[in-house]
């Protein structure tokens, strides 16, 4: 296991952020590092730079811990984005590479070559402050891998970014990984996640909750899903009598039915026929991963992103987590 | 951090860029511009008060209750003043005056513009006591001296005592300002070298302010554009913090150098030009008798020195704040060091070398300035010398391990004002 993070604790004061957080990646994987946002992720980054010192704990690369490491080995996009506003998009990428290492001629050439590629090769000559942001993200991520690293380290890389642009970084993403490069990526969007990682690990208050392949974890509550159809039926209102069972995404043709822990798929089937339906459609599918980790966690990870219910104020709703939290728990203990 | 990050070359990468970003904006080019304009202008000051002034006259009035001796001095003195090397656009009238108190009083109201005071002492020596006005030049001192040697000469042909030839005393005493009282001032040569120390008190306090506040400002800036997420990834804080000082301190005196060169060209020139255009006469430009090579070798490490000393803590300033507006607040503060430095540096060259200024020259903060001032002005021992620069040097060590360490966990910080504890603890290297 190349990437190895071994119960790394980090306080800041009387705030724990890391508490005993482990977790490994393969070589050549992308992984995603799942969390809401306190979880973490940036910690740990932070640490594997060395820009923070853990109070305990390694995170190691090929056998190598990080503080031995150069720091060639990671390349790095930050949440927080930013570039000299009036330098150009060529100078500030030749001076961050050269930072790295890399000679003067050949940043410049890498430059050219990726801008290209983006399809943006008029931006070498442009000043940052002339960019759209998520133009700048593209830049910043061209800062993070000119110096060809191992490991590419990238905080919430698509959070911002508009569908064009996450569809370009996605498939530049998945070009480095085959020429074999370790990507690690953080992110609170779960469908981003599914669609792109190998493997993932879902954090929670500075611990890893589940973590390996995306699939194990996918099953990892015993939470299975069904995609049904139902002919001249797309209501499905006799699904409330089933028990453990709810649309959790309707369809005119078909739609996923999550079913709770300990529900077989079958009885949804047999539910249908004893009503003398017309099945035309039916498959059982692994849980969402938005749902797993809602069952994990107690609350989906873009919490903070969504409006807190309207019959209370908002912080109420927050101080409500861990109390759902332990519920969840209690949920996969039984499963 | 264990992890072994050599200074260079990235410390050098930095500094070439923090350089070449300050070095080619817009707005150096027009600060030193402004500023080398000013320079000049100041420097050509006694060019254009000779230019006003004109041929006004110059009065000096003469005080002695020995008619013969005061009959001398006054047409000694005329000639003297009044020769073609002696008198430029000025012309001198020496006149004689009654009571000695009411015209030293008109000296210091500026009615008078110098009064002589000729005593014979009962041994037969001639005593001269010589209150010089505000409004003449330090290089009338001179001529003074020689005139009234002069006077004695002549006085001892027309006397010839038995006594032989006694030199005369001379007490050469400068009005401050009215009601101030006079202060001895030990002629030409202490005034040029106190025009020296003035100057360069006064650039190392700019510069080490003005170039301090760039360090802070670009630490901030990187912060505030986030740009700096990147950049302690790519380089350590050491050499963040070293490729900044180093590349701010040398934008710095490229633009010192912008605004000197042209003001010591001026000085060289403004002779020949009050020549051309008054006509021939003394010394207009400032005198530069004072500056010796010695000088300016001790001006340029202290320069160094101080600056990084200074940078340093500007750096680590800049790295807690997050955004331009409070690092104001912060800016006062942090002159408050150099500015007490500089008011000692201010007492040693109004001629005070008390103990507490002697005490000052070796504290590290304030030793650029008033060292540097008493080398200008006074005599200092070689091991004072050794003993400031030695704990310069061990200070600049120290606020270097804690800038760094306070500047790698400032940057960091967001949002949140940085409490003494914080600071404290990342000092002591808590990250």
């Amino acid at each position: 296991m190349p990437l190895v993070v071994d119960r790394l604790v980090k306080r800041f004061g009387s705030v724990v952020a890391l508490d005993g957080l482990s977790f490994e990646v393969p070589r050549g994987q992308v992984f995603g590092f799942l969390g809401a946002n306190g979880a973490g992720k940036t910690t740990t980054m932070r640490i594997a730079l060395g820009v923070l010192r853990p109070d305990g704990g390694t995170i190691a690369w090929d056998g190598i811990r990080s503080e031995d490491l150069p720091r060639t080995a990671w390349g790095y996009l930050p949440e927080e984005r930013g570039l000299y506003p009036r330098m150009t998009i060529l100078d500030q990428l030749v001076y961050f590479a050269g930072l790295y290492g890399v000679p003067r001629d050949r940043a410049a050439r890498l430059v050219r070559e990726w801008l290209a590629r983006f399809r943006v090769p008029e931006f070498a000559d442009r000043r940052a402050e002339q960019l759209s942001k998520g133009n700048q993200q593209k830049v910043q991520f061209l800062a993070a891998i000119l110096h060809d690293p191992d490991v590419l380290l990238m905080d919430e890389p698509f959070t911002g970014l508009d569908p064009v642009n996450v569809a370009l970084l996605r498939e530049a993403f998945l070009e480095l990984r085959d020429r074999g490069k370790t990507i690690v990526f953080s992110t609170h969007q779960m469908e981003t996640a599914e669609a792109m990682c190998e493997s993932v690990a879902i954090v929670d208050r500075g611990r890893v909750v589940v973590g390996g392949p995306l699939r194990e974890v996918k099953r990892s509550t015993g939470r299975r899903m069904v995609i049904l159809g139902i002919e001249g039926d797309h209501r499905l209102e006799w699904l409330s009598a089933v028990p453990g069972a709810r649309v959790i995404r309707p369809g005119m043709d078909r739609s996923e039915i999550e079913l709770d822990a300990g529900v077989e798929p079958g009885a949804l089937l047999a539910a249908a026929i004893a009503r003398d339906l017309r099945v035309t459609h039916f498959e059982i599918a692994d849980a969402s991963l938005e749902q797993v980790f809602i069952d994990h966690v107690g609350r989906p990870a873009d919490e903070d992103m969504r409006l807190a219910p309207a019959d209370g104020p908002a912080s109420d709703g927050r101080n409500d987590a861990p109390g759902s939290e332990a519920a969840a728990g209690a949920d996969v203990s039984a499963a | 951090m264990s992890r072994h990050d050599p200074i260079l070359p990235n410390a050098g990468i930095v500094a070439r860029q923090e350089y070449a970003s300050r070095v080619h904006s817009g707005l150096f080019h027009v600060s030193t511009l402004l500023l080398a304009t000013l320079a000049v202008l100041v420097a050509f000051v006694p060019f254009f008060v000779r230019v006003v002034e004109g041929r006004t006259v110059t009065t000096i009035g003469v005080v002695s209750t020995d008619d013969p001796l005061a009959q001398r001095s006054i047409s000694i003195l005329e000639s003297v003043l009044n020769t073609a090397g002696g008198s430029g656009g000025r012309s001198f009238r020496v006149v004689r005056e009654v009571d000695e108190r009411n015209a030293v009083s008109r000296v210091e109201a500026g009615s008078l513009d110098a009064v002589l005071i000729a005593n014979r002492l009962p041994n037969g020596q001639l005593a001269f006591v010589f209150h010089a006005g505000e409004g003449l030049g330090e290089d009338r001192l001179q001529q003074i001296s020689v005139g009234v040697f002069g006077v004695a000469v002549l006085d001892y042909s027309a006397n010839n005592p038995l006594s032989g030839f006694r030199l005369p005393s001379v007490d050469l005493l400068r009005a401050a300002s009215p009601g101030g009282g006079s202060q001895p001032i030990s002629g030409a040569e202490y005034a040029g070298r106190r025009i020296v120390g003035i100057v360069f008190v006064v650039l190392i306090f700019i510069t080490l302010v003005i170039y301090g506040m760039w360090v802070a400002a670009g630490v901030v800036a990187e912060k505030t554009s986030r740009v700096m997420e990147l950049m302690i990834s790519a380089a350590s804080p050491r050499q963040l913090v070293v490729g900044k000082v180093a590349g701010i301190g040398a934008a710095g005196l490229t633009q010192m150098l912008g605004i000197l060169v042209p003001a010591i060209a001026a000085i060289a020139i403004e002779d020949p030009l009050a020549a051309a255009v008054l006509g021939p006469g003394p010394s207009v430009a400032p005198s530069m008798a004072g500056l010796s090579v010695a000088l300016v070798a001790a001006f340029l490490v202290y320069f160094a020195l101080g600056f990084v000393l200074y940078a340093l803590i500007y750096a680590a300033a800049g790295s807690l704040v997050s955004r331009a507006e409070d690092l104001q607040m912060l800016a006062l503060p942090l002159s408050l060091i150099a500015i007490v430095g500089y008011l000692q540096a201010v007492l040693a060259l109004t001629g005070g070398t008390a103990g507490f200024v002697r005490f000052a020259s070796y504290v590290p903060f304030w030793s650029p300035f008033v060292m540097l001032t008493r080398l200008a002005v006074g005599r200092v021992e070689a091991w004072e010398v050794a003993l400031s620069l030695g704990l310069l040097v061990v200070a600049i060590g120290l606020i270097f391990v804690v800038a760094v360490r306070v500047y790698a966990a400032g940057v960091l910080l967001y949002g949140q004002r940085p409490g003494l504890r914080a600071i404290t603890r990342a000092a002591l290297g808590a990250r």
